[in-house]
């Protein structure tokens, strides 16, 4: 099923700033239903507290207290790849955020990919999507959950905006 | 007996920030009486000239290469060795105030121990020392950030948080934005009290740690001031210690635009081109910030900041040495006091830092009070050293044999000393990589009073270019002698022995993991 709320932003001129990739020992469907529950992504995204979901709109509030609003573009099972911008507060002119989940021999291979501007971001997300495919190995062929993750329960009701990128 | 090492540094601070040095404005006593009781460095020269690479050489006595943070954003690895770890493992009570910036400031998801504690307000890694420190309280350049500071001044001064320059504008860029009087970049009004400021707070954060300690303690105790780094936004009480309007412009400040430009097209090609504000090839001066646009007068006024705020520096330390002879401690007391890299501060029509190998940047304050227990003779070495001789300098005081891995020798405690060294000369590398595109790579030798810096291949550089600087006839370094004929065997001597002495590149550098 394509779930798609709206045309993902593209600018031709914009080029992959971040591209990350890891096989992990698992077959894609479990993986990719992972991925593609997307308020699940601060179980698997070490230094991400929660990731609430409403509609098309998911808030991502980091460790260090920053918040992230995202926009959810696609989420296309028959292709297994899930895309997303950043939206704010932080001033983003471009952003578009792609995971796909994709056959491999030895169980499945992830690819994260992100274009950013600004560029300074870009190895601040390099480091942590790199980070994040582990995190997403750790709990899909371990079942652990990520460093700083707070469930549903545990969650505390701070908004995010008292920390900094 | 007991030993105790006081190691201060400061941020972005040049030579001649210092009476003892021949500063004219800042008063400066307590350092100038530690220099008279001591050993004053006249060269002291950073293995890098930006904070991450030169605070790595300084807590692990590693050139750049062997280190591997090659430019700032690169986090030292977790497990580097360090002569903090060296002094903990024997038995020292370590702890460090202020600003480390061994790992990235830029880190939303608190990838790195430094922003987990002080986010979390944690002393220690999780009840472990972090890299061989007992104990940390951080500071940055302002309220802001994943520091201990920004949490206590949230908890004690919340009306203050927004008073300091935001170092960074809402694109992550270095912020560009001008004030003061006259206009200059990163200059602003800041209302907060003195006493809430950073400086009073690091060592207030120091004092309370020894404060805990026992008097027959071994101690290091690296007190690390965050200014006068910019954004120059001393607390407003105090900025009428120094009144730019009567500063004279520094030494180093070609008045005249048209020679100012004419000494750029001297030297390798970046420098005009940053200038011009053709380039932008490193994070740490703001990228929508032209130079060319620096007038006399805002010289004068970051100028006068930067003097108010080493005065603030200097009279901190003296609250901290006067409780320390109050505990009894000042007879075994080394104290060592220097700075990560210097600031143009108008040099050369110039403001902040970038892969520039000239004194602005690399001349730094070195001075070492040894242990009065100790007798040493104070003095003043004229040769180069470096940066990377600090950690074994920590081992020799500590009675700790310097190991293999350290690439620097103990500091010589006098000219004759400096003589006898085995290795005078003294290495400066820069390599970064900008967003941009921009690429620029060099390396540096100081040796015989010759500042000698070879370009590699890069964005502005096709590899044949150079610097050679004659520090006796041409302090301001204004004559650029690389393609001079008569300098061509003194030249290619220097390059040889560069090439001699650089450690090997490693085959798999160490990534970027955050602009700063």
């Amino acid at each position: 099923m394509l779930w798609k709320w709206s045309v993902p932003f593209r600018i031709v001129e914009h080029t992959v700033d971040v591209r990350r990739e890891l096989v992990i020992e698992s077959p894609a469907g479990p993986v990719w239903a992972v991925v593609a529950a997307a308020e699940r992504q601060a179980e698997w995204f070490p230094g991400m507290v929660s990731s609430r979901v409403e509609g098309a709109v998911r808030t991502v509030v980091a460790a260090g207290g920053a918040l992230f609003q995202e926009e959810i573009l696609a989420i296309d099972h028959s292709r297994r790849t899930f895309e997303y911008r950043i939206t704010g507060p932080i001033l983003v002119h471009h952003h578009l955020g792609r995971i796909s989940v994709l056959d491999d021999e030895a169980g499945c291979r992830v690819v994260y990919e992100q274009e950013i501007d600004p560029k300074a971001m870009a190895p601040v997300l390099d480091a942590a999507v790199g980070d994040a495919l582990e995190g997403l190995r750790d709990l899909v062929v371990h079942g652990r959950t990520s460093r700083g993750w707070e469930s549903p329960a545990e969650a505390s009701p701070g908004d995010g905006t008292e920390g900094n990128i | 007996m007991s030993r105790r090492i006081l190691f201060v540094t400061t941020d972005q601070q040049r030579y001649d920030a210092l009476g003892c040095n021949g500063g004219r404005i800042a008063r400066t006593p307590v350092v100038d009486q530690l220099a008279a009781a001591g050993i004053r460095y006249e060269r002291a020269i950073p293995q890098n000239v930006v904070c991450m690479p030169s605070r790595a050489t300084m807590l692990t006595g590693q050139h750049v290469r062997n280190h591997g943070v090659w430019m700032n954003g690169v986090p030292l690895p977790h497990d580097a060795p360090s002569v903090s770890s060296l002094l903990h493992s024997a038995g020292w009570r370590t702890g460090l105030f202020g600003k480390a910036h061994f790992e990235p400031f830029l880190d939303p998801f608190l990838r790195f121990p430094e922003s987990r504690m002080g986010r979390h307000r944690q002393t220690d890694e999780d009840g472990r020392p972090h890299r061989g420190f007992d104990h940390m309280e951080l500071a940055g350049h302002g309220g802001a950030g994943l520091v201990h500071y920004s949490g206590w001044l949230r908890e004690n001064h919340p009306e203050h948080l927004a008073s300091y320059f935001p170092p960074v504008d809402r694109t992550l860029d270095v912020n560009a934005d001008g004030g003061g009087d006259t206009g200059a970049p990163q200059v602003s009004h800041n209302p907060i009290p003195r006493d809430a400021y950073h400086t009073d707070w690091v060592v207030d954060r120091a004092l309370a740690w020894l404060d805990g300690l026992e008097d027959c303690d071994d101690w290091f105790c690296w007190v690390s001031f965050p200014d006068p780094h910019h954004p120059w936004d001393p607390p407003a009480s105090e900025v009428g210690r120094v009144q730019w309007r009567d500063l004279d412009l520094p030494a180093g400040y070609p008045v005249d635009r048209t020679e100012r430009e004419a000494l750029l097209d001297a030297k390798a090609p970046h420098w005009r081109r940053w200038y011009d504000g053709d380039l932008v090839s490193n994070y740490e001066a703001p990228a929508k910030w032209v130079p060319a646009t620096l007038t006399a007068d805002q010289v004068r006024e970051v100028d006068a900041r930067t003097h108010v705020s080493n005065e603030l520096i200097d009279e901190a330390l003296g609250r901290l040495l006067k409780a320390l002879d109050r505990r009894g401690w000042d007879e075994d007391l080394d104290v060592v006091f220097t700075t990560d890299h210097g600031e143009f501060q108008g040099d050369h029509g110039l403001l902040f830092k970038g892969p520039y190998h000239v004194d602005s940047l690399m001349r730094l304050p070195l001075v070492w009070r040894p242990a009065p227990s100790r007798g040493v003779v104070p003095g003043v070495v004229d040769g180069p050293v470096g940066l990377v001789d600090l950690a074994p300098t920590f081992c020799q005081i500590a009675g700790l044999e310097v190991p293999d891995w350290m690439d620097g020798a103990p500091l010589p405690a006098s000219s004759a000393g400096w003589a006898s060294r085995e290795r005078p000369a003294v290495l400066t590398e820069w390599d970064s990589r900008h967003p941009s595109g921009a690429e620029v790579h060099l390396q540096t030798i100081t040796l015989d009073g010759m500042v000698c810096t070879r370009y590699e291949p890069g964005t502005s550089h096709s590899g044949t270019e150079g610097e050679l600087w004659d520090l006796s006839t041409d302090p301001l370094q204004r004559v650029n002698r690389w393609d001079d004929p008569s300098c061509r065997s003194m030249r290619d001597a220097l390059v040889n022995e560069l090439d001699a002495l650089l450690p090997e590149r490693p085959s798999d550098p160490l990534r970027v993991e955050a602009p700063v």
